[in-house]
């Protein structure tokens, strides 16, 4: 097969409108056991320069473990002229049985000028049929937001870490989301992010017994690194949301009160950090201290639960990795609905 | 699958992240640790959940054997195991890390002291470790060991828990060897535990693709219309295995292949396949179901056993080119051994779904392939316009193991000016559509058991009733005057020519795997 993109190549420069007799050429002049697979169209979209050789070695890593139909797109909106470049590529991998390469499709789409507003169409030419569009938008959004395309997408992934004004967008794809009538699942990388803080954290109180607990909070410490306040923002979004917490009082931009249900403050302070994007949590009572914080060998985290100050025996769990193609996976691994997601949002969009 | 009784309270925390029931803090105690299961499996898996993240912090493992050991012998050998037997390589600090809940308890099983100084060092572990007087006993010990252990349990009071703690037991197949031993150990079993404490645990359950199967079915509208007496011609079921009878004579001997696998496994499977919609996902909804199939298979006389059953063993051949000894020739078989290592069998289920549709089971060792599959081989289209000449059948296969996945096999015209037809095949494959590896069968039965999730585990009734099905066969095999003869196959062959006639006496042949 001569267009794999292993080398994180474009592959082969096609005419847009014979990608597809190039795509079924590449397959007819395949050698060997080969397996083309796809269990979603996942659209790739970004203005910056240069993304489409970046994102085309992401997506070699991501159909590693995500089979699909790439659609990876850059938008050169400020071109003088108006033009589009296509290719087609292979992302080929050995499957876990047996010696034979499953492959995922690549198309990758240069668009220069105003032909990106041809971005629906071009995207909606070139999906696998019946399959689910997730779409990988990886700038800022800008108005107008192309309706006839939020009308197709089933999932819309973004990483609001990377927002300058997080209401802003926010509020872009709320208005996505009702040009989908409400179909479209949001998913945040930002979120995703904190899948394996909330899981550790969670673990703490699946006993019945230490439910109690969870009344008791009075004090919450995110630790985050620069760029990163707005996912520690997020996760006390996320235990305000499921304690049923409301916002009381913001001191300063990194302290700030939430109140619960009995009218006990929650102190939360957020405190910048060198290292991990969330280094370290803890959720005090005033009898015991829960914490997860990143162990040193980076992957893992140490859960510990005890008195402030006393002896503790950590246990590990997985921590994650904080790179594009292993949150991308991560999402990609979950499916359903984000409901604690908006209402983590809902909680804490004034902080944000 | 489902939430069970004794599930707590939710956690609110728990909301959106993970869709199956929370595995609860406990110990669990194994019995026979120093044993193969416990060294290739089951610590294995429980390190491969640990590594995942999805064992709770809280879980202690307890060795309980006879052999003296100190705990850190102990934990040297199961990390020696682990290495090689993990289906993902271990990491050194996760090791350090889930070793440090490993502890080795010597005693002999029948020794009561054993079991006082037991409960005394599972009450330290609760105070030290929060695993909140949960226990989970797993009997990986040969049956005759249980009752012996079971009595000891009760006597220390260990079968019993503080309100809001549970104590409950795995116990490893085979659940007896026919109906009256089962049944005897299911009372001692009851004697000590209640069934909702008992966790029968069949590997085959926690397979993926086994688990899927009910997916496939009631998850998909197109196959529903399709999957009864009008559509359906024959069912196949085949367990196939390259292996002959390895280091396992002893138990061989005695179980043979109708015991070994039959029993258990393959009529599990045909319960899956073949059992009405439960009215929900709970554990005995669904086993509710399964045990209603085993009890409408029709039961044979012994004249009929004859004509509906095929036992037969393996002589001497080769298996990919390499040749092998006949099981008599085995390691500790007797030279003149009646044991079956093949069995082919017709069955019906004698419901209103099924009735008239054979179901064909075939199961052997030193068979030229390992692979386990299930197919539905449906009707022909009525015999005009193109199905004249047309003799393959649409057949959908759902392949257990290896390659684990779906296919469908439909007719499609040959591109050209005739009206030429050939079947063609629709392949789903796990490992080309999911890239990441399924978790181990041991991993998700021990979650499900830390869980209180009794879905995949045989109840009680399953098992009597299997055995109910299975008796009056090995009886007529055993009778001493006309039993059916014992055929031999070639190693590396399909095994014997009786086991095609039981097909082709009706026009049908076994499916080519």
């Amino acid at each position: 097969m001569p267009a794999t993109a292993e080398e994180y190549s474009l592959g082969l420069p096609v005419q847009v409108s014979k990608i597809d007799q190039e795509l079924k050429k590449l397959w007819q002049e395949s050698e060997g056991a080969m397996t083309r697979a796809s269990l979603i169209n996942l659209a790739v979209y970004s203005e910056e320069a240069g993304s489409l050789s970046k994102n085309t070695q992401l997506m070699a890593n991501i159909t590693e473990n995500h089979a699909c139909r790439a659609i990876v797109i850059e938008a050169d909106c400020k071109a003088q002229d108006n033009r589009v470049e296509a290719w087609i590529s292979a992302h080929c991998h050995i499957g876990s049985v047996g010696s034979k390469q499953v492959c995922s499709e690549q198309i990758s789409f240069l668009l220069k000028g105003s032909c990106t507003t041809l971005l629906p169409s071009i995207v909606f030419s070139h999906l696998d049929s019946d399959l689910p569009f997730y779409v990988w938008w990886q700038d800022e959004l800008r108005e107008p937001v192309h309706p006839r395309l939020w009308a197709w997408v089933d999932r819309l992934i973004y990483d609001s870490q990377r927002w300058e004004d997080f209401r802003a967008q926010m509020r872009l794809l709320e208005s996505a989301e009702q040009e989908a009538n409400q179909r479209i699942v949001l998913c945040d990388l930002n979120w995703t992010r904190l899948d394996n803080i909330r899981f550790a954290l969670a673990q703490f109180f699946d006993h019945p017994a230490s439910h109690h607990n969870l009344a008791k909070i009075n004090e919450l410490r995110i630790d985050f690194a620069p760029g990163f306040r707005s996912t520690a923002v997020l996760f006390a979004g996320w235990l305000a949301a499921q304690l049923n917490w409301n916002t009381n009082k913001a001191e300063a931009a990194n302290n700030f009160r939430f109140i619960n249900p009995s009218g006990q403050n929650i102190n939360v302070e957020l405190r910048e950090r060198s290292g991990e994007p969330i280094s370290e949590v803890a959720v005090i009572t005033a009898d015991v201290e829960f914490l997860v914080a990143h162990a040193k060998c980076g992957d893992l985290l140490e859960v510990s639960r005890g008195k402030p100050g006393e002896q503790r025996m950590p246990q590990l769990m997985p921590a994650g990795k904080n790179d594009p193609v292993s949150l991308m996976s991560e999402e990609l691994m979950r499916g359903g609905p984000h409901h604690v997601y908006l209402h983590a949002v809902n909680r804490v969009r004034d902080l944000l | 699958m489902n939430r069970a009784t004794d599930q707590p309270e939710p956690n609110p925390l728990r909301e959106g992240l993970s869709a199956r029931a929370v595995p609860q803090p406990c110990t669990i105690v194994i019995f026979g640790a120093t044993g193969d299961l416990t060294h290739r499996k089951l610590v294995p898996a429980l390190y491969n959940l640990a590594a995942d993240g999805d064992l709770p912090p809280a879980v202690v493992i307890v060795g309980f054997a006879r052999r003296p050991k100190t705990d850190d012998e102990f934990r040297r050998d199961l990390e020696e195991a682990t290495r090689k037997f993990s289906r993902q390589s271990v990491r050194d600090e996760i090791w350090k890390n889930f070793a440090q809940s490993i502890f080795y308890h010597q005693s002999e099983f029948g020794e009561e002291s054993g079991y006082k100084a037991l409960a005394e060092r599972l009450d330290d572990i609760d105070k030290n470790h929060g695993t909140r007087g949960n226990r989970l006993f797993y009997f990986a010990v040969s049956p005759d060991q249980f009752e012996p252990i079971l009595k000891n349990l009760k006597d220390a009071g260990l079968n019993q828990t503080c309100e809001g703690s549970w104590a409950r037991v795995i116990v490893e197949k085979p659940f007896g060897t026919d109906l009256d031993t089962a049944r005897e150990l299911n009372r001692v079993i009851r004697n000590s535990f209640s069934e909702e404490q008992t966790y029968r645990i069949d590997h085959f359950l926690g397979k993926e693709t086994a688990q899927n199967i009910l997916v496939l079915r009631f998850a998909n509208a197109i196959f529903s219309p399709l999957w009864n007496t009008h559509y359906v011609d024959q069912v196949q079921i085949t367990a196939a295995e390259t292996l002959g009878v390895e280091n396992r004579a002893g138990y061989y001997e005695h179980a043979g292949a109708l015991r070994d696998m039959v029993q258990n496994h393959l009529l599990q499977l045909l319960c899956l396949v073949a059992m009405e919609p439960p009215t929900d996902l709970s554990a005995d909804s669904i086993r509710d179901e399964k045990v209603k199939v085993v009890r409408s298979l029709r039961h044979w006389s012994r004249s009929e056993i004859a004509a509906n059953v095929v036992r037969a063993q393996y002589s001497k051949g080769a298996i990919n080119g390499e040749p092998v000894l006949g099981y008599r020739q085995e390691k500790n078989v007797n030279p003149d051994s009646q044991t079956d290592t093949f069995v082919a069998l017709r069955l019906f289920i004698d419901n209103w779904r099924w009735a008239d549709v054979p179901i064909y089971m075939r199961v052997g060792k030193r068979l030229p392939k390992s692979a386990t599959d299930i197919s539905i081989h449906f009707k022909k289209a009525p015999p005009v316009l193109f199905n004249k000449d047309l003799h393959d059948l649409n057949v959908l296969v759902i392949r257990i193991q290896p390659d684990e996945g779906i296919s469908l096999r439909i007719h499609a015209k040959v591109p050209g000016s005739s009206f030429r037809i050939e079947p063609v095949k629709m392949d789903f494959h796990y490992g080309t559509s999911f890239g990441k590896a399924s978790p181990e069968a041991y991993e998700r039965l021990l979650l499900d058991a830390m869980s209180g999730d009794a879905t995949l585990f045989a109840r009680r009734d399953e098992v009597e009733e299997a055995w109910a099905f299975i008796d009056p066969i090995e009886d007529a095999w055993h009778a001493k005057k006309d039993a059916p003869e014992l055929f031999f196959y070639a190693a590396g062959s399909w095994g014997p020519e009786a086991a095609d006639d039981l097909l082709a006496r009706n026009g049908r042949a076994w499916r080519r795997l």
